[in-house]
């Protein structure tokens, strides 16, 4: 195993910590989306590094990575969508406001 | 000895670390996008380290607008977005930070424990990027293009979705009138 | 080496845009006009506005500077002269550019003024209806290069240039490298006589030096862009290659400075719908016909 492949997945190790981190303390909705950004970056590392220093004949990496990209823009295009319906109508994202699904 | 492929590799990584725990630490919404912007960028300078030249560049690209219009909306929806307030928007700070902790923690202990195939050593057992770039492109019109075509189809939902969802609904009094 | 002779002539080009810009102005020839400014504003004081976000304000002159270099980084001007001759050259410009957008937001958020704010937060719908203008006409030229090499993408243009091979992709991608460069008519962000200069409103001194220098390589690399996309590079007869390249971009810029001189300032909500509604289906009608052009005529 070469060490490169150690250092890419402790730095996605860390960027999926930070954001497990944000996406469950931040009371903010825009906020909390770039946990999830940071959570999907975590991936990304990790899949780059997989196709470089495991299978680098394998182009499905690639594929992959092009996919989770994809997931990172509709979570943004959609989770901004929600958030402009809701600021419209409650005045704010604020997650602690959020309760009305609360049983 | 170390290579200069993981120097650069640890550099940006540590760097795309910092930019990505900045996120949270500062007040100020503005730095708190753009911090995270440059996490995303030094990720795609990683990307680059690790010869994947085509999805470094593409990271770069994607990101910067992206995290600019994150900017935007965080200005738009934060009660202080110039953080000049000193307002704390967290909350379970204490579970979040063990969460965080533990998910981290975790995720580098599997990255030691398990048993990783050996794989090319040498940086010119790596296909060059133009090779890279042609193998991708049959990739994308072979194997994987169902997988492709679905994920075009699935943002072209989303953003009929979220301009569905965004756009105000229509003032019925007015409606009325008219 | 080639660093140093793309760089040197990136300054040099700089200049004489900044000549043209200034008998645009004031409407005489003064080819000392821009070497004296530039003293002046390294002489004057560089003000600091009240409570500004001072990374943001130092950071943004540089990395605009920083973005223009990048882009024109893999644009050859002759045959190896070129910094670095990426195999994702074409995406790499795209790459670049999306940092013009980043630093003007910086410039805009920085000084803590209220024109700045407007002009850099106008920047940001400007890049949302310009940059599918960038990226759709720059992928049909790639498609006939069938690479993502700039040097390929001249090579590819021998037999005809693709200003004639694609002519639609040209005007969009003209018209979008203007809104990229915020020269008139898309000056949105700047906006004299209505914002007072808007995100570089607040900068004096040094900082405004670098920032007008910047966006002077900003509109040399964008015509050099143009050049290498769609007037075939350094492709031509009788004179050598570098001079054929250094002949097109000074016209590209000099065009692209003339172009929008004439015109009244767009509105931003209009911009937005001509892109959209217009540019983005003749770019998507552009990639079309050039798709079939290269199945047939091979």
């Amino acid at each position: 195993m070469s060490p490169d492949l150690l250092v890419a997945l402790f730095t996605g190790a860390a960027l999926f910590g930070i954001g497990v981190y944000g996406a469950l303390s931040q009371t903010n909705l825009v906020m909390l989306m770039m946990g999830v950004e940071l959570i999907l970056a975590g991936a990304l590392v990790n899949l780059v590094a997989f196709w470089r220093f495991l299978h680098p004949d394998s182009y499905a990496g690639h594929m992959f990575v092009l996919i989770v990209m994809t997931v990172m823009a509709v979570e943004m295009a959609v989770g901004f969508g929600v958030a402009i319906a809701r600021f419209r109508a409650r005045g704010s994202v604020e997650m602690e406001e959020a309760r009305e699904l609360k049983g | 000895m170390i290579s200069w492929q993981t120097f650069f590799m640890a550099f940006f990584g540590i760097a795309a670390i910092v930019f990505g725990a900045a996120v949270f630490v500062t007040s100020s919404m503005m730095r708190s996008a753009l911090a995270l912007l440059f996490s995303q960028t030094a990720l795609g300078a990683m990307f680059l380290a690790m010869q994947a030249e085509f999805l470094g560049v593409l990271q770069i690209m994607m990101m910067a607008t992206e995290m600019s219009i994150m900017a935007i909306f965080m200005v738009m929806f934060m009660m202080d977005p110039g953080g000049l307030g000193d307002m704390d928007m967290s909350h379970q700070k204490r579970l979040s930070i063990l969460a965080g902790v533990a998910a981290a923690v975790f995720s580098a202990v599997i990255a030691i424990a398990a048993h990783w195939p050996a794989g090319p050593e040498t940086l010119s057992e790596v296909a060059s990027a133009g090779a890279q770039v042609r193998a991708l492109g049959v990739e994308l019109l072979g194997r994987s293009m169902l997988i492709f075509e679905t994920a075009g189809v699935t943002i072209l939902t989303a953003m009929i979705a979220a301009t569905a969802v965004a756009i105000p609904p229509l003032q019925r009094s007015k409606a009325h009138e008219s | 080496m080639s660093l140093l002779v793309v760089v040197l002539f990136l300054l040099s080009a700089a200049y004489l845009v900044a000549v043209l810009e200034d008998r645009l102005t004031n409407g005489r020839w003064r080819w000392l006009g821009p070497a004296w400014a530039g003293v002046a504003l390294l002489g004057r004081e560089s003000t600091l506005p009240r409570k500004p976000d001072r990374l943001f304000f130092e950071t943004a002159p540089l990395l605009l500077l920083v973005a223009a270099v990048l882009a024109a980084a893999v644009l050859p001007l002759a045959p190896g002269l070129v910094i670095a001759d990426l195999a994702t050259g074409a995406l790499f410009v795209n790459a670049a550019l999306a940092y013009v957008l980043v630093a003007l937001l910086m410039a805009g958020w920085g000084p803590d003024g209220a024109y700045a704010l407007v002009g850099g937060w106008r920047f940001l719908g400007q890049v949302v209806a310009y940059s599918m203008l960038i990226v759709m006409p720059i992928t049909a030229v790639a498609m006939r290069a069938e690479s993502l090499l700039t040097t390929d993408i001249v090579v590819s243009q021998e037999a005809l240039w693709n200003l004639v091979y694609q002519p639609l992709g040209f005007v969009l991608f003209f018209i979008a490298s203007l809104a990229v460069c915020f020269l008139p008519p898309f000056d949105l962000p700047t906006a004299p006589g209505e914002l007072a200069g808007g995100v570089a409103a607040e900068y004096s001194g040094a900082r405004l030096a670098v920032w007008r220098l910047a966006r002077l390589v900003l509109v040399v690399a964008l015509a050099a862009a143009t050049t290498v996309f769609y007037l075939g590079g350094w492709l031509g007869p009788l004179l050598p290659p570098w001079l054929w390249s250094v002949v097109k971009i000074l016209a590209v810029s000099a065009a692209m400075l003339l172009g929008g001189h004439y015109l009244p300032r767009i509105r931003e909500a209009q911009l937005l719908a001509w892109c959209w509604k217009l540019g983005i289906p003749l770019a998507l009608l552009n990639i079309f016909v050039v798709g079939v052009l290269v199945l047939i005529w091979t």
